[in-house]
């Protein structure tokens, strides 16, 4: 589960949640100090951490902010941190963050330029990451599928890929192909990380990946098709806000690991 | 950049469009999607600022802060890449741009900054005390100050008074914003013109209260320095219970 203050006391308080791991955002974390800095502590005192990166911007022109990849570097260290991931996407263009994942045309330059900049990440970090595929509502320039793209920047970089099931329901819907055969198009031997949440269906032709919502049955269906292709890898419940009761996040987590628990060894468990 | 001009264009044009929804020709895209993206950026400015802004957001009038967030958004090219705290650049934005002459609002600035302050202090990162006990002796002892603070001066008593009252009271208002050691709760205190001084020169100088009553009995040939080093010795009293001062420094033994 990822950590969030909205349900923080669940964590710390309570035990109400008690996961395996936490993600987190960096962005969210770094520098913070007073009560909530005083309260992640805790929580990377007692559960392994993995941070979701939001604004490295893999995808843009600008040049990557060394400066901050060091503060990335340095949490990572005081924190014991054991993935980072972050998505296929851009989020700053000509030095201005735009604080949302942009779509990366799928293009051949594109993968020559990604490749490059999450090689030099890597070497930055001195580990590998993992990339995730986002959902995305427009197609941009495309010259090639979006798993054509996703597989040449995996066989390239070298990279770990965080598959998110949810983001691929999400962009079979809003793009029209066969999510099943997508999943089995995927790089599964990279798959390091799973992500799964909810959505939102904002119009007819249209759904939003808005983690704010709680997991739909096809989406269930999707990750007990893939979960049965892989080995086993953490999965993570994604949920931002709207926040239920802790007792449904806990029912949720307890259908996946169910699924988990028909093709995984049983120690490792959805946090 | 390994990419082609075009490719770079083509994200140029589509942050642009996410940045201010104006019309724009991005090849392969449909509109609902350029549109969705459009909405999900502005809107997490917004709650962004609202969030952090809730008074402000609360006395503008909605064409006013729609104005606000929309020119912000597509002007301004945020540099943090945290996004909590991208209200602070929001407030440097609206001060740059003059909008509380534009707008005859003379207390937006003093509003936004008051707001953003309460969040900087509650975030910002611990700073370890210098070391101290709570023995003392408070005329002559050197006294530890929180670390954790800001001193803040506002030209329109925005903290007092709801803005259309504030606007009718400009002047010179001293205020600490300061975090209490223990429970991290945001305190603040107003302070007078006396209170700042000394809260300055303990801060900065080190100086003992008997210190600063002396220099300011010199400096103003005053005949008795007795009754500003009682206002100060109340002040740092009160103070001291709050949390602002934390004791007297702990003299540091001399290595050989």
């Amino acid at each position: 589960m990822g950590f969030r203050r909205d349900i923080a006391d669940a964590f710390l308080k309570t035990n109400e949640i008690n996961p395996d791991f936490v993600e987190v955002a960096p962005e969210n974390w770094i520098n913070m100090g007073g009560y909530w800095g005083a309260q992640f502590k805790e929580v990377s005192r007692r559960f392994p951490v993995f941070l979701h990166g939001l604004s490295l911007s893999i995808g843009s022109p600008d040049e990557l902010d060394f400066d901050f990849l060091r503060q990335v570097k340095n949490f990572i260290e005081e924190h014991d941190v054991r993935v980072y991931s972050e998505h296929l996407s851009f989020a700053k263009l000509d030095n201005a963050h735009l604080y949302d994942l942009l779509p990366i045309p799928f293009r051949d330059d594109s993968v020559k330029h990604v490749v490059d900049r999450i090689n030099q990440v890597q070497d930055f970090l001195g580990m590998p990451i993992a990339i995730e595929n986002v959902s995305y509502y427009t197609p941009v320039a495309a010259q090639m599928t979006e798993s054509e793209f996703i597989n040449q920047i995996v066989s390239q970089s070298g990279c770990s890929l965080l598959l998110d099931v949810n983001n691929v329901y999400v962009n079979a819907f809003n793009h029209h192909y066969d999510p099943y055969e997508f999943i089995s198009g995927m790089p599964l031997d990279r798959v390091a990380y799973l992500h799964m949440a909810g959505h939102e269906q904002v119009s007819p032709t249209l759904i939003v990946d808005t983690h704010g919502e709680a997991i739909i049955d096809p989406v269930y269906d999707l990750f007990d098709f893939t979960v049965a292709k892989l080995k086993s890898v953490p999965v993570l419940l994604e949920r931002d806000f709207n926040f239920p009761e802790i007792r449904m996040l806990n029912h949720e987590m307890n259908q996946l690991r169910s699924i988990v628990n028909k093709y995984w060894i049983k120690d490792v468990v959805p946090a | 950049m390994l990419y082609q001009p075009d490719t770079y264009k083509i994200e140029q044009d589509l942050s642009r469009f996410g940045r201010t929804g104006n019309d724009t020709f991005i090849p392969g895209t449909t509109e609902e999607g350029l549109r969705q993206y459009r909405r999900l950026l502005r809107n997490n400015i917004n709650n962004t600022m609202v969030q952090a802004f809730p008074i402000s957001r609360q006395v503008l009038p909605d064409e006013e802060w729609n104005e606000l967030i929309n020119l912000f958004f597509a002007d301004h090219d945020a540099k943090t890449t945290q996004i909590w705290k991208l209200p602070a650049e929001f407030v440097t934005f609206v001060k740059e741009n003059d909008y509380a002459t534009l707008w005859s609002k003379p207390w937006l600035n003093d509003l936004l900054y008051f707001e953003w302050i309460e969040i900087e202090v509650y975030t910002m990162p611990d700073i370890e005390a210098e070391p101290f006990t709570l023995q003392g002796e408070i005329r002559e002892g050197t006294i530890v100050v929180n670390p954790e603070h800001r001193l803040v001066l506002l030209r329109y008593p925005v903290h007092l008074y709801a803005v259309e009252e504030a606007k009718n009271h400009p002047g010179d208002y001293f205020m600490m914003v300061y975090r209490h050691p223990e429970t991290r709760e945001v305190l603040f205190a107003d302070l007078t013109a006396l209170d700042t001084f000394t809260f300055e020169n303990i801060a900065h100088e080190q100086l003992s209260l008997s210190d600063i009553a002396a220099g300011l009995k010199l400096q103003f040939a005053l005949s008795d320095q007795h009754p500003l080093l009682t206002n100060m010795i109340a002040f740092v009293q009160k103070m001291m219970a709050q949390k602002l001062f934390l004791g007297y420094a702990v003299e540091r033994k001399e290595q050989f």
